[in-house]
C-alpha cells in the first residue's frame, strides 16, 4: 500500500499520534525546527481558544468547542504506543436537545443526565448544565501552536495555557506508525510518555493524580 | 495549634505577563534569597475563609481574618506534622476545609495515608501539588515575593506584597505599579480557578494574562 502524501493543515485519512506534554522540551522543539522541511506560512504560528469538556468517567472521547463549535474524537486503537483517534461527531450552537441527548452527553459517559426541557440550548446554557453535574468539567484552553513537518509526520510545538497555566506539547501525527517512531527517535523522546489532551486537561486540573512528562 | 507569625497584611497576583511588575521590584530592592518548595493545597469548591496545606510533612492552615481596602489579612495556624491524630483531622482540618468529615479508620494518618485513603477518595476534596520557586524582596518594608509555580505541572507566576501594617502595603502596591482596580487573588482561589473549581474571571482566560 503506498502511503498517503500528508499536506500540513488538511483533512488525511485517520491519524496516529504521539503528543506529549510537560515543562522543558526546548531541545525537541529546535530539533524539530531544526530537521523540519519547509511548512505553509500559515501553520507556522497559530493561535487558537478552545473549551474542552472533560469527565470523570471517560478517557475515549474528546469534546472541545471552538468558535461556538464542538468537535467529539473517538479513540479508535493503538498501535506501537501510538494513539488513532477519529471524529465522531460535529454540532455547532445553539445545538439541538436530541443531539444533546443522543451523542454528546453519551459520549461523556456521566450518569445522570440533565432534564432538557428547550428544543435547543446555546453554548452558555450547554457550559452550565456541564458546570451543574459533579462529573464533569468545562476547562479554557489555550493554545500558541508552532507548526513543523518531519519526516513526513505533522509536527508542532506549542504552549498551552490550561485555565490560564501554561504547560509545552509536542507532537508528531501521520497515517504511517513508522514514520512517527522515526520521528520520535530523531527528536529525542524516545521513552517520554504518550499523553493526549484529554489526560494532559485531567492531570493539570486534578482530575487524574498524576504527573505530565516533565 | 500554634501561631506561628503576626497576621500579615497580603495582596497577591497571578500571571503570565508579569515582567514589567518584575523589573519594578527588582529596581526597588536586591533580590535577598530565593527558595524552591513543594506544597499539598487542598481545596474544596466552595468559598471559604481558609488556605490549607501541607508543606514538608507539616499541615498548617491560614485563616483569612479581615479584608482592608482590597487586602487580606491571613493569620496562620500550625496544625502539626504528620503521622497526624485522626481526632486533630476530624475536628481541625475538616471544619477548615467546610466539609463533613468522613469516618476514621486508623487513629494516626501519615501523610501518604491521609492524601491516599482519605483526600483521594473524598469527592468534595481536590489536591493540588504546588511546586515554588520563591525570590523574596523587601518594598517600602514589605515582604514581597516574586514565584514561579508549577501547579500540577502547569506554570504561572505569582507576585506578593505582605506586611502587618496594611498602610505599608498599600504604598508598596503603588511603588510596584499595581493599579488600584486589580484583583487580590489568595493562593486557594488562584488554584481553584486553575483547576476549574471556580468560574474563570475574563481577564484571566486572556493569552496575555
Amino acid at each position: 500500500m503506498s502511503k498517503e502524501k500528508l499536506t500540513i493543515g488538511e483533512a488525511s485519512k485517520p491519524r496516529f499520534e504521539f503528543r506529549t506534554f510537560g515543562r522543558d522540551f526546548d531541545n525537541a522543539a529546535y530539533l524539530m525546527s531544526r530537521l523540519s522541511v519547509p511548512v505553509p506560512r500559515k501553520v507556522w504560528e497559530r493561535h487558537s481558544e478552545e473549551i474542552y469538556i472533560v469527565s470523570k468517567t471517560n478517557d475515549v472521547n474528546n469534546t472541545k468547542i471552538r468558535d461556538g463549535k464542538m468537535d467529539i474524537k473517538t479513540f479508535v486503537q493503538e498501535v506501537d504506543g501510538l494513539e488513532q483517534w477519529n471524529p465522531l461527531m460535529k454540532g455547532e450552537f445553539p445545538i439541538k436537545a436530541e443531539v444533546l441527548k443522543n451523542e454528546v452527553f453519551p459520549a461523556f459517559k456521566v450518569e445522570g443526565m440533565p432534564e432538557l426541557t428547550k428544543d435547543e440550548y446555546t453554548l452558555e446554557e450547554f457550559l452550565g448544565m456541564v458546570n451543574n453535574h459533579p462529573d464533569l468539567q468545562a476547562v479554557s484552553v489555550e493554545k500558541e501552536r508552532y507548526g513543523y513537518m518531519v519526516n513526513d509526520t505533522i509536527c508542532e510545538y506549542a504552549v498551552v495555557y490550561i485555565n490560564g497555566a501554561s504547560i509545552v506539547t509536542v507532537n508528531s501525527e501521520s497515517t504511517e506508525v513508522e514514520d512517527i517512531k522515526r520521528t520520535i527517535s530523531d527528536l529525542e523522546l524516545d521513552g517520554v510518555e504518550n499523553i493526549n489532551y484529554l489526560q494532559a486537561i485531567k492531570r493539570v486540573i486534578g482530575m487524574t493524580d498524576k504527573k505530565l512528562a516533565n | 495549634m500554634v501561631s506561628t507569625v503576626q497576621p500579615r497584611y497580603e495582596f497577591r497576583i497571578f500571571g503570565n505577563n508579569l515582567e514589567k511588575y518584575e523589573t519594578k521590584i527588582n529596581e526597588l530592592s536586591e533580590k535577598e534569597m530565593t527558595r524552591v518548595m513543594d506544597s499539598v493545597y487542598l481545596l474544596t469548591p466552595w468559598k471559604r475563609k481558609h488556605n490549607v496545606k501541607i508543606r514538608e510533612g507539616v499541615m498548617d492552615v491560614k485563616v483569612l481574618e479581615h479584608e482592608l481596602d482590597g487586602l487580606e489579612q491571613w493569620n496562620p495556624f500550625l496544625v502539626g506534622k504528620f503521622p497526624l491524630k485522626a481526632d486533630v483531622i476530624k475536628s481541625v482540618v475538616f471544619p477548615a476545609l467546610g466539609i463533613e468529615s468522613p469516618v476514621f479508620e486508623r487513629k494516626k494518618y501519615s501523610l501518604d495515608q491521609f492524601v491516599n485513603e482519605v483526600v483521594c477518595i473524598d469527592p468534595d476534596l481536590a489536591v493540588a501539588y504546588v511546586w515554588k520557586t520563591r525570590h523574596a524582596y523587601t518594598v517600602n518594608d514589605c515582604i514581597t515575593e516574586i514565584a514561579e509555580i508549577k501547579v500540577n505541572g502547569a506554570s504561572v507566576k505569582t507576585i506578593c506584597v505582605e506586611s502587618e501594617d496594611p498602610e505599608k502595603v498599600l504604598e508598596a502596591k503603588k511603588m510596584i505599579g499595581f493599579g488600584k482596580d486589580m484583583e487580590n487573588v489568595n493562593y486557594p482561589l488562584a488554584l481553584k480557578r486553575i483547576m476549574g473549581l471556580t468560574k474563570l474571571p475574563d481577564y484571566w482566560n486572556k493569552i496575555d494574562f
